[in-house]
């Protein structure tokens, strides 16, 4: 029976971690039900891929290039590029499915050059990969040093349309579970991605040059496999797929900056490679892993999410947790491998075997040590600062942050108002309320000083009708609690068309937030007049 | 038997190790000195000597401390990816301790009126406490190479996405404005005539230097660099001399981060130190120590790789690029410096050296 269980065990040994990706991931989604009852709705489930569709699409090209004994920083900066380089070209008219096809061909040329100083100069992946992020976040504010703001229809019907899930929604009322076109082009990419790695040629060179310290890519050659060829083609792979999720997430936040996904998001996207059993010595993986890693990650946000009472920063803590975790079960494993080896070689050294085993006893105790204390101190952690976590609005450093003045928008809508848009927060922690009456009058007050401007009727009626499109009223549109970072702005808005009236908030800076919403925002924004602000 | 291999080192280290930094950051300087007029001017202003120069003196200082760290962990054949995070947990440290009582309660009630002498632990805490938990942050990393063989990229990747977050747990996610004055002399202080966090790095280096190359540690970290195996055969105990490395670097981390959040003068977890671990791991590779394999090191040629760094980004702000998209010009030099140490272009030269001597011979 032991013996049979190890037979297993070691045959199945490279599916190990990704079984306990899994595992971890049920059990994960299982406790927040239980203690979240809002966690139950199916569309949460749905959400985890909603949010995160560009986390993916990157994770699978990752997943290759670690795989392959390398590794990729650039992902974070070249989804900036992405996203700010087509916001602009948009913004000057032109073809969307052309600016598609030319951010692809800019993501493959950038990711091929980075190959190439890779395998042919030899230069270290980490400091290829890393000058190339800095060069595509430096680009970015060269481009263009604000915002760009992205109007083009299709990019926004790519954005708002919904596909139903068939079975748990009502296709005449439009209403149930559904997800994006984004989570179904991200899918494609997951599809592509395994079947690259498992069923091509190209695939399996990827797998034979990866791992053993170098070692393997060095028999790889002998053995007449086109090493460079693959090594370039890894990073060309790669960068189409940052490239794709540049222009996903542009999809999905309807804008372009230099600032986008930034804060380690390319090490979120190692951290999801690695949660998803792929070994970051290269070698050992699958793209499929990588999926739970990505889901993992979703549903971590989610929790912290739902708790409410835990900030936002505890995410990097728990996913840095969680890769020490994996990065122990991956050590564990390869130390049992060569435990086996050991034991099977005649005249092994039994002094190294025992020392093998006191080194797996070790780890296990260490990880189990982590998990202990770091559960036992996050309840601790969290009633010592609830009270702060819950009743201070968190403070900026250089200004005052104001809570909302939801009374006054509430005032404004009763003395006639259609849309009232409140900003709040930002660096200078402005607070700027706009009110926008049926006539065209518009209204602005940040407090200090008030701006008042006339547009065409017509243009308020567009305007209401435009959010209206957008799912104003549906479910679709829904307030999401999370505390505002110090450099956010938090967002009120209240509606009024046809008879209904819905007040929405968010604050960005995340991406929880429904995506309609900053499509709101921007064109509001467009109408509204500017208050002058020294420039940051 | 040292005093004769110690005069020998040094003439070798000028050839080899010293050169291709000198002549890069001369290059730099000289880029300067034709087209941006007035860059090499200094005068006295306010007390002290004011100019392009002394700010990439004073700029360069963070980089330069972190470099000294990572020049030994990397010429162990390690790489520390975590000093940054570490720095923003020795700034968050050093804040909460001067001024704890704002933990919760609105700033702008209380610090508008903040005392300049006001500190809410003894001063000689605010600088131990933090320099001690970087020191705890080291020894983490350090373990996990040594005593966990897990690769050192991965093993600090851990510290490098939780260390943010733990740096805002310490002072729960709110930017605390430094007003100590005595504090602030540390990122903002001048003396001599000279930025007081030159005279901070200057005593890092002298440390490093002391402890490398009076001892025997630095020669060991070369040895543990080269071939760890063979090190531990011949009585060297490698996973000390690891662990030893990476809680210097934590240490000088610490340091960095000290000097950084006083000249920022606000503790944001997000800011401090955010991708200084890449400005010092370029610094020790312009120094010419390599990454990944590791052994022989140079401490001085590191730190003319962190004034190479800060004289690009100095001299590209000089003319007249956005602050914001310096990275970009970052890179390429970086691209381009590597390029010119790497093996495949030294063998270009060298082959285009062999290759002109024949024909000149047949002409």
């Amino acid at each position: 029976m032991m013996r049979s269980m190890n037979a297993t065990f070691s045959k199945n040994r490279k599916l190990l971690p990704l079984a306990a990706t899994i595992i971890l991931f049920c059990l994960a989604y299982g406790a927040g039900a239980l203690f979240y009852p809002g966690m139950r709705d199916s569309q949460v489930f749905f959400t985890l891929f909603i949010t995160s569709p560009f986390l993916l699409i990157n994770a699978v090209g990752e997943t290759l290039v670690i795989i392959s004994g390398g590794i990729d920083l650039s992902v974070s900066g070249m989804i900036a590029l992405t996203s700010t380089a087509s916001a602009s070209l948009l913004r000057g008219g032109w073809n969307p499915w052309l600016v598609m096809l030319l951010m692809l061909a800019m993501g493959a040329a950038l990711g091929t050059i980075m190959g190439l100083l890779i395998t042919y100069m030899k230069v270290q992946p980490f400091i290829a990969t890393l000058a190339g992020m800095w060069f595509a976040r430096g680009m970015c504010y060269i481009i263009s040093d604000l915002e760009v703001r992205i109007y083009d229809p299709t990019y926004k019907l790519l954005a708002g349309t919904k596909l139903l899930i068939p079975g748990l929604a009502d296709p005449v009322t439009q209403k149930g579970d559904y997800v994006t076109i984004l989570v179904v082009l991200s899918m494609f990419v997951l599809a592509a991605g395994i079947f690259i790695s498992q069923y091509t040629r190209f695939g399996r060179t990827v797998y034979s040059i990866g791992g053993n310290n170098g070692a393997n890519e060095v028999s790889a050659r002998l053995m007449g496999l086109p090493v460079n060829r693959t090594k370039v083609l890894v990073y060309t792979f790669n960068g189409i797929c940052s490239a794709l999720a540049g222009i996903a997430y542009s999809i999905y936040v309807g804008s372009g900056h230099g600032t986008h996904a930034s804060n380690g998001y390319e090490m979120t996207v190692i951290a999801a490679v690695v949660i998803g059993g792929t070994m970051l010595t290269g070698g050992e993986g699958y793209v499929f892993g990588s999926l739970f890693g990505v889901l993992t990650t979703a549903l971590i946000q989610t929790l912290i999410q739902f708790n409410g009472r835990l900030s936002s920063w505890w995410t990097s803590i728990a996913i840095g947790l969680l890769t020490l975790f994996f990065i122990g079960v991956q050590s564990l494993l390869v130390n049992l491998n060569t435990r086996q080896l050991a034991r099977r070689r005649p005249g092994a050294v039994p002094g190294k075997q025992a020392l093998d085993r006191r080194m797996v006893f070790a780890y296990s105790a260490g990880i189990v040590v982590v998990l202990v204390v770091g559960a036992l101190l996050m309840p601790t952690i969290q009633r010592t600062f609830a009270r702060t976590f819950t009743s201070a609005t968190p403070a900026s450093s250089a200004c005052d942050l104001k809570p909302l003045r939801k009374d006054q928008a509430a005032q404004l809508m009763k003395d006639g108002a259609v849309i009232t848009y409140e900003r709040n927060g930002g660096l200078r922690c402005v607070d700027e309320l706009y009110a926008i009456y049926p006539d065209g009058r518009i209204v602005a007050d940040n407090g200090q000083q008030k701006l008042t401007k006339q547009v065409a009727p017509a243009d308020v009626d567009h305007l209401l009708s435009d959010i209206n499109k957008l799912g104003w009223f549906t479910d679709d549109m829904y307030t999401t609690n999370h505390r505002p970072c110090g450099a956010c702005f938090s967002y009120a808005t209240t509606v009024s068309y046809n008879g209904q009236t819905k007040t929405v908030e968010a604050v960005d800076g995340g991406t929880d937030a429904p995506a309609n919403y900053w499509q709101m925002s921007g064109e509001v924004l467009v109408v509204v007049p500017q208050f002058s602000t020294p420039s940051e | 038997m040292k005093k004769p291999r110690f005069g020998f080192d040094v003439r070798k280290i000028v050839e080899s190790r010293l050169f291709y930094p000198s002549v890069t950051l001369a290059l730099i300087l000289l880029v300067d000195a034709i087209f941006i007029p007035g860059f090499f001017h200094l005068e006295i202003k306010e007390g002290h000597l004011f100019g392009n120069l002394i700010d990439v003196l004073r700029n360069s200082t963070p980089i330069i401390i972190l470099a000294m760290g990572m020049t030994l962990v990397i010429a162990t054949g390690g790489v520390d990816l975590s000093v940054g995070a570490v720095m923003a947990i020795a700034a968050s440290t050093a804040c909460i301790m001067l001024n704890p009582n704002l933990i919760g309660v609105r700033l702008a009630d209380v610090t508008r009126e903040a005392d300049p002498t006001y500190s809410a632990s003894p001063l000689w805490a605010v600088f131990i406490v933090p320099l001690f938990i970087a020191v705890i942050c080291g020894l983490w990393n350090g373990a996990l190479v040594a005593y966990g063989k897990i690769q050192p990229m991965v093993a600090t990747l851990i510290l490098m996405i939780a260390g943010r977050g733990i740096a805002q747990l310490v002072t729960n996610a709110i930017k605390i404005i430094i007003y100590n004055n005595t504090f602030l002399q540390l990122g903002n202080g001048w003396v001599l005539l000279l930025p007081f966090a030159l005279f901070i790095a200057a005593a890092v280096f002298a440390l490093a230097w002391f402890i490398t190359r009076r001892s025997s540690i630095g020669l060991f970290i070369e040895s543990v660099g080269i071939n760890a195996r063979s090190s531990f055969y011949s009585g060297i105990d490698e996973k000390k001399i690891k662990l030893f490395a990476y809680m210097f670097c934590g240490f000088c981390a610490g340091a960095a981060g000290l000097i950084a959040v006083s000249s920022i003068r606000t503790s944001d977890a997000n800011q401090v130190g955010l991708y200084s671990e890449l400005d010092a791991i370029l610094a020790v590779i312009i120094g010419g120590t390599v990454l990944g394999s590791g052994g022989r090191f140079s401490l001085l040629a590191s730190v003319i790789g962190a004034l190479v760094i800060q004289a690009t980004t100095t001299s590209t702000l000089a003319f007249g690029v956005p602050a914001s998209a310096i990275i970009a010009v970052k890179a390429l030099v970086v691209i381009i410096v590597i390029l010119l140490y790497s093996q495949q272009v030294q063998d270009f030269v060298r082959r285009l050296a062999t290759q002109s001597r024949p024909k000149e011979s047949r002409s």
